[in-house]
């Protein structure tokens, strides 16, 4: 199949699922509920792209293809800052300002965690990236227990609020923050774009990369700064996606028609779409919102993780 | 030409290359010998600016590389380090043309076409060049990555062991290239290479290293010498005149077979 067919058959897919999304039981109310659910239509794209987008240039940066972003701790210091909010404010903590504070709040932690980690690491210039992979992920750890710590003190009441907060969900969508992400998503896709080639180059490894004339580090760092603004972004937008980064990233290398990012990066964001858009449609129209869209996915890529791991084992 | 003067580079407080100055001719294929550990691949590195030394200078036809941006240095100098272990899904012809980037940064025009497919002829690769990497042998694979390096069209290539793991066909043929883009193209090559056989044979020039000093350096007949080779390796050597080169011979030491 020609890279063109892949991508519009791709297309099509997504389309039919948003408009049965879109459409399925809408002829109820439908002035109530078509508006609803395009903006949660909008929330999942501009996320699912940022999870997609990050993931897949954090393991070309690592070359690896079993780590997410998530490893590096922003999804730690995301719940630490909503667990500290409702234990401060109470309930009213995740609706500062009518909700927006403490999302500006969320992401300007996000990137103020990545700016600080990134500083003092490379701060004699020569910090390599597996350091800085093992200090997030020890990071990860402490700040998790830091968390749980503090939610030990909420009460319950108000627990059951932050779990909402730490779940992927689409409910908490509110026109001004689907604004402002969508905003910062596209000056990101703007400000990437230019360096889209260096990306492919990057994926040959840091040798061999420096050799065909890219400054390195400055890439790298230029790289995880736009990989935090995607993440803080998706994750204060729609909840802490965890493990779906490494799902959606190894589905898009498998399915993509090649191998250069101009490929697999429009594929990962059409599977994370695509994922997000299934799983929602299972929540309302098969499990009656018993379930949610965060275990679902959580599921789905909990176990295709544990395959990876398990088919890909001499290579870890 | 390239000037190595008075390098040193150490690792924490362990000096893995003192006092090396070397200069490596224009239009000559240079082989860096020595045991392991000598530093070899880290003067390599130097040279390809992949690490910094900790003392002395290098000079690309007399401005010091430092000075050079990166993306300017790689139209120059060209580096093929060992061929990395991650799968790569590209085929070979989507590899070579990488080496046009420091060119093109990643927009391929007519003439960088023209480029690749002149390395792929180059190494006659144009059957394999619609196979993907990863369905390759590593002798393949290693002719992949060099014709990647020849397409970056730089004056200068340096290459770490490119005749690594592979079968004495692949070698020679790598080695008759390298040969080639000297002789035919007016490439100046440093490659470091194991085999004493390959690099006595094939170079202009061999500089020899051992501890991290310089051992000794010069044409093929100054360094391969049998008192100069038990001397570096610390091992006897028997060198056979043959009517093309020579036949250094140290896998049956003296004494125990005619």
């Amino acid at each position: 199949m020609t890279a063109r067919a892949t991508f519009a058959l791709t297309a099509f897919g997504l389309a039919l699922l948003a408009l049965a999304f879109v459409l399925q039981g809408a002829a109820a109310d439908p002035v109530w509920l078509i508006p609803r659910r395009l903006m949660k239509l909008a929330a999942m794209i501009v996320g699912g792209c940022a999870v997609a987008l990050s993931s897949i240039s954090f393991q070309t940066v690592a070359g690896n293809r079993i780590l997410t972003p998530a490893v590096m701790g922003y999804e730690a210091v995301y719940l630490l800052l909503q667990s500290v909010l409702v234990l401060t404010l109470g309930a009213s903590g995740l609706t500062l300002w009518g909700g927006s504070g403490g999302f500006l709040l969320s992401i300007l932690f996000m990137l103020g965690y990545s700016l600080t980690l990134d500083r003092w690491l490379f701060r004699d210039g020569r910090a390599d990236l597996w350091m800085l992979m093992l200090v997030g992920l020890v990071l990860t750890m402490v700040i998790g227990t830091v968390t749980q710590f503090l939610q030990l003190r909420i009460s319950p009441g108000e627990f059951a609020i932050f779990q909402s907060a730490a779940q992927i969900s689409f409910e908490r969508v509110e026109p001004w923050r689907l604004l402002v992400s969508t905003i910062l998503f596209c000056v990101i896709c703007l400000a990437g774009w230019r360096g889209l080639p260096a990306l492919d180059v990057l994926a040959l490894g840091r040798d061999q990369a420096m050799s065909l004339g890219i400054d390195h580090r400055r890439a790298v760092r230029r790289l995880l700064m736009l990989i935090a603004v995607l993440v803080a972004v998706s994750t204060s937008l729609i909840g802490p996606t965890a493990f779906m980064g490494i799902f959606v990233a190894n589905l898009a290398y498998a399915l993509a028609p090649g191998a250069g990012h101009r490929l697999t990066l429009p594929m990962g964001c059409a599977i994370a779409v695509g994922m997000f858009l299934l799983a929602q449609l299972m929540v309302e129209h098969l499990f009656d919102y018993r379930t949610t869209v965060g275990i679902l996915v959580n599921l789905a890529c909990g176990v295709w993780f544990l395959a990876l791991m398990l088919r890909q084992r001499s290579m870890i | 030409m390239i000037l190595l003067t008075d390098i040193g580079k150490s690792h924490g407080t362990r000096a893995v290359l003192t006092g090396i100055t070397a200069r490596f001719p224009r239009q000559s294929l240079t082989s860096i010998i020595g045991p392991n550990g000598a530093g070899k691949s880290t003067l390599l590195m130097l040279i390809a600016r992949l690490a910094e030394p900790g003392s002395g200078r290098i000079t690309l036809g007399g401005a010091d590389i430092a000075r050079i941006s990166r993306a300017e240095y790689a139209r120059r100098v060209a580096t093929l380090r060992q061929f990395p272990a991650i799968e790569l899904r590209l085929t070979v012809e989507e590899l070579v043309a990488f080496g046009r980037f420091p060119h093109n940064r990643g927009r391929p025009t007519a003439e960088d076409r023209r480029a690749t497919d002149e390395a792929i002829a180059f190494l006659s690769l144009d059957t394999i060049r619609k196979a993907r990497l990863d369905e390759l042998s590593g002798g393949q694979r290693q002719m992949a990555f060099l014709a990647m390096t020849i397409a970056q069209q730089t004056d200068c290539l340096l290459l770490d062991e490119p005749l690594n793991n592979l079968d004495m066909r692949h070698a020679l043929r790598i080695m008759q290239a390298l040969r080639s883009l000297c002789d035919d193209l007016g490439r100046t090559v440093v490659a470091v290479i194991h085999d004493i056989n390959f690099a006595a044979n094939h170079s202009d020039q061999i500089i020899a290293l051992k501890d991290g000093r310089l051992h000794s350096s010069g044409t093929v007949d100054q360094v391969v010498t049998e008192a100069g080779l038990r001397d570096l390796y610390g091992l006897d050597f028997h060198i056979l005149p043959r009517p093309h080169g020579r036949l250094c011979d140290y896998f049956t030491p003296k004494g125990e077979a005619g």
